[in-house]
């Protein structure tokens, strides 16, 4: 197994920059999450990694060994893609073991070894069916299984559960981890689902303008974002936002009274407090409070969205599942202060 | 009306259009029925004035006829060793610059892509004096090689131009997948991406068969003797022979078009879906 | 990546473009360098005539009618065997009875070589116990029967009506392929729309038609202005050069006459014609494409 090195990458297309410079190391049997908005240049990287794309300035490290310019099928790196990139013309079993048939390898070991996957992967049933009859998460598990096959140093993942409904999603998203678990191999997975990142990573590095925001366990990026953007995109739903102005020792918020600036946040614009960070409190204890403009039941829990006057935007609260509140309810807010995070005109925690 | 009786109202469109269509169908297959008709009759028969009735009892000399002469032995040879390697060297070429054109574009390729396709439209008669003694000088003329060589280099363009449309329906990430796998860009072409393009290969092998094989302008050009004629010309060379003789033209005419029959029977199930990819997706 | 993908772009392209450059473009090119001189097609020895060549065919008045003829030839060529392929199309997209066998009746001259179908509809327009002749003397008598091909107020025409019984069967296939295209939802709007069915052709079906249009027309420019075949076999340019097209005098001119350099001047001709004409084709093709993508 192995570890990735990328050192200032670098990537343009013609006149546009769409990897500003990221460094980044990936340790051996680790699993790494990329996540950001479309665009930000995660799907890029990877593909840079697997040699599909060549790296505009920079490096790429395999163990130590300078891997920029190497083929992609030397690298000893496989690849699963979004749309799972089946051969529609090769039975499951031909599909698995093309990588060995291009090496050559006898016949008799390449039927052995794509039986050994394709039971690890509950696929045996499966190995003279074409791609075209099988259904989606089938197809998944063959694409996986054309990854395993080789013992690859490392797994690239490009969306891969994007095309699946939210069930399949769910146990998917089980069975790789378990694979992970199983390989110990090094992974490196882009998704634009934060719970897929979530729930997956090691690391999550999360990808913003081609540059990389934060690098951190899936706790320490939703408990300590270093800015604003992580902030905001780590957390669903997301964190709410409320401008801020500090005027001497004292500090306004729209809607609310004006407090004590605490220490160390004199420089303070932005003021971020989670949905789960809010509590409906009678109105005496009050920091906030508006009307419910609407209600969104999910079962487990609920989420008002709640307007607040002088706010430019509706505040959401999580609130538990069982609640009275309805639409057009009048609302207290209590806001958890020693979770509240502080950002200043440059966007960063204070 | 309508509303008031659905089920029991008669539609006078269906029976209309099928009455519309028989008449028309009936236009259409009278030429071909001629020669049907010509060639098991005798030319006696023709010439009294009966090609147009039901024969009577079928006349088959004039098949003999044809079959026997050695001289439709040697046209029909020349024009399969003509046929055959200019119809699998000009998809081969077109697959070739189709997948570069579709699946490795570079800057220009899109105007190159232009140039090659023009090429389908302008008149074959432009570069006629030019190739004419081009092959003059490589002293090829009355051999079939630049009969051959013409319809590869002029079949270029429409090969390449549905094989390139063909190849972009493939997903790219199929290529990337066999990349990564280990395959070379050969072995993306031959192990991914033909196997998966066979429709249009069938639509291309019937259009560009049936195009060579029914030429008419290069072998008149490029060959002069008899012995390296091909079967188009040799039925105007044989008018002369069988001037008369119409029953043997109409055999020699149905003998000539069998091989482009069958090719489209053997593709037609391909070639309807294949058009619609190629041409109007395209 | 990219130095790969270059590798194999050479390698890829090395073949086709190569036999292309030598058999095509270069001769393309070296057409008018020919048309400059007065090259006899085998005498090494030919001299430099500057434009004579060209100022030749301004004065050539065959090369006027046959200019004229190209542009009836093509005008005819391309409008007759659409319209009447799209009606066939429209005809037999309704799920008519035996819609398989009839496309295949029309389709089937598709198949057969200019050589045949010249053959064929020589004997149909057979002066003396042709097809037509005959049915026109069972109707009207002797009066009317006309000696078509051999008559050069007719000769033009009769092979464009050859011409178009053989490339009709091509439009409808296209036709038919753009008409199961069309997203049966569209239609039903038209439906609860109320629009007549002459409305919901004009207005939804022939627009949607574009993209099969625009092949249909490049398939009959691309056939007519290689009409040569044929003319070749029917009339060979005559009687009395009545149907004789720009390929025909060129070929005439080249290989009967020996002129090549003259023929080359013709075929340079020719060449600006079918430019001016895909010029224009896609220009209409861009916008078609804005549309259809």
């Amino acid at each position: 197994m192995a570890r990735v090195q990328l050192s200032d990458l670098r990537k343009s297309f013609g006149q546009v920059q769409v990897i500003k410079g990221l460094d980044l190391d990936i340790a051996d049997g680790e699993f790494v999450v990329f996540v950001g908005p479309s665009g930000c240049g995660k799907s890029t990287t990877l593909r840079i990694i697997a040699g599909l794309e060549d790296a505009t300035s920079g490096a790429i490290r395999l163990d130590g060994r300078d891997v920029t310019r190497t083929r992609p099928a030397d690298r000893g790196i496989a690849m699963v893609f979004q749309s799972y990139a089946l051969f529609p013309h090769m039975t499951v079993a031909d599909n698995i073991g093309f990588g060995l048939q291009l090496q050559k390898q006898d016949r008799a070991l390449i039927s052995r070894r794509v039986a050994e996957v394709a039971e690890t992967l509950h696929l045996t049933p499966l190995l003279t069916r074409y791609p075209r009859e099988l259904s989606g998460g089938q197809r998944q598990r063959v694409a996986i299984g054309r990854a395993i096959i080789r013992n690859p140093r490392v797994f690239l993942f490009d969306e891969p559960l994007s095309n699946l409904d939210a069930a399949l999603r769910v146990q998917m998203r089980l069975e790789i981890a378990r694979l992970h678990q199983g390989l110990g191999a090094t992974m490196v997975y882009v998704t634009h689902d934060q719970v897929e990142a979530m729930t997956l990573a090691d690391r999550i590095v999360v990808f913003n303008d081609g540059r990389i925001e934060q690098v951190g366990s899936p706790m320490d990026l939703y408990e300590h974002p270093e800015n604003r953007f992580v902030a905001g995109f780590i957390g669903a739903p997301a964190m709410n936002f409320l401008p801020v102005r500090v005027l001497g020792t004292q500090l306004e918020v729209p809607g609310m009274a004006t407090i004590p600036v605490p220490p160390g946040k004199e420089a303070a614009t932005e003021l971020g407090i989670r949905p789960e960070h809010l509590h409906v409190v009678d109105g005496l204890s009050a920091d906030l409070s508006g009307e419910v403009e609407l209600i969104e039941r999910l079962g487990a829990e609920t989420y008002a969205y709640v307007r607040v006057p002088g706010l430019p935007l509706d505040l959401t609260v999580r609130l538990p599942g069982e609640t009275a509140l309805r639409a057009r309810s009048s609302i207290a807010l209590k806001i958890d202060w020693t979770r509240a995070k502080w950002f200043n005109a440059s966007g960063r925690v204070l | 009306m309508a509303d008031l009786a659905p089920q029991g109202r008669f539609n006078p469109w269906p029976a209309t259009i099928f009455v519309i269509l028989c008449v028309l169908a009936v236009l259409f297959l009278l030429p071909t029925v001629g020669v049907l008709l010509s060639s098991v009759k005798t030319t006696r028969d023709i010439s009294m004035g009966d090609l147009w009735s039901l024969p009577a009892s079928l006349y088959l000399g004039n098949f003999a006829e044809v079959l026997g002469n050695p001289a439709v032995h040697r046209y029909f040879l020349n024009t399969v060793l003509v046929t055959l390697p200019a119809t699998a060297v000009s998809i081969t070429l077109g697959a070739l610059a189709g997948y570069v054109f579709a699946k490795l574009p570079f800057r220009g390729s899109n105007a190159l892509f232009l140039i090659i396709v023009a090429g389908m439209f302008f008149p074959p008669q432009v570069i006629l004096v030019p190739l004419f003694r081009m092959f003059n000088g490589m002293g090829l003329i009355d051999t079939l090689w630049p009969v051959i060589i013409v319809h590869s280099a002029l079949g270029l363009p429409i090969c390449a131009l549905m094989m390139r449309n063909f190849f972009a329906t493939v997903p790219n990430a199929l290529r990337e997948a066999a990349i990564m796998e280990g395959a070379s860009e050969w072995q993306v072409l031959t192990r991914v991406v033909l196997p998966l393009s066979l429709p249009a290969l069938a639509v291309l092998a019937t259009l560009q068969f049936t195009w060579i094989w029914n030429d008419f302008l290069w072998p008149l050009i490029f060959t002069q003797s008899d012995d390296k004629r091909t079967i188009m010309i040799g039925i105007v060379n044989l008018k002369g022979q069988y001037s008369v003789a119409w029953g043997v033209q109409g055999a020699l005419s149905l003998v000539a078009s069998l091989p482009t029959l069958l090719v489209f029977l053997f593709f037609q199930r391909f070639f309807i879906k294949g058009m619609t990819m190629g041409a109007v997706k395209g | 990546m990219e130095q790969h993908n270059r590798f194999w772009r050479v390698v890829l392209l090395a073949a086709p473009l190569g036999v292309f450059g030598i058999f095509v473009l270069w001769p393309l090119f070296s057409s008018f360098y020919y048309s400059l001189t007065d090259w006899n097609g085998f005498d090494p020895n030919y001299s430099f005539v500057g434009f004579d060549n060209f100022a030749k065919i301004a004065s050539d008045r065959l090369f006027l009618q046959a200019a004229i003829n190209t542009a009836i030839w093509m005008v005819a060529a391309i409008v007759l065997p659409t319209t009447l392929g799209l009606a066939l199309a429209l005809l037999l997209d309704s799920r008519v009875l035996g819609a398989r066998v009839f496309k295949s009746i029309f389709y089937l001259p598709i198949c057969l070589s200019a050589v045949i179908v010249g053959q064929i509809w020589i004997w149909i327009y057979q002066a003396d116990w042709g097809l037509l002749n005959t049915i026109i003397t069972e109707v009207t008598g002797e009066k009317y029967k006309y000696a078509w091909l051999a008559k050069p107020d007719t000769a033009l025409w009769s092979v464009i009506v050859a011409w178009s019984w053989q490339q009709t069967g091509l439009a409808m296939v296209i036709y038919l392929a753009g008409l199961t295209a069309i997203p049966g939802d569209l239609l039903e709007v038209c439906e609860i729309e109320g629009a007549t069915p002459w409305q919901r052709f004009r207005r939804v079906v022939l627009p949607l038609l574009a993209p099969s249009t625009v092949v249909v027309v490049a398939l009959s420019v691309i056939n007519s202005l290689k009409g040569f075949d044929i003319l070749y076999i029917m009339t060979g340019g005559g009687p009395f050069n009545s149907s004789d097209t720009l390929a025909m005098h060129m070929y005439n001119e080249s290989f009967k006459k020996y002129l090549m350099g003259y023929g080359a001047a013709i075929s340079v001709v020719l060449f600006l014609i079918a430019m001016a004409i895909i010029g224009l084709y896609f220009r209409q093709l861009r916008k078609v494409d804005r549309i259809y993508g």
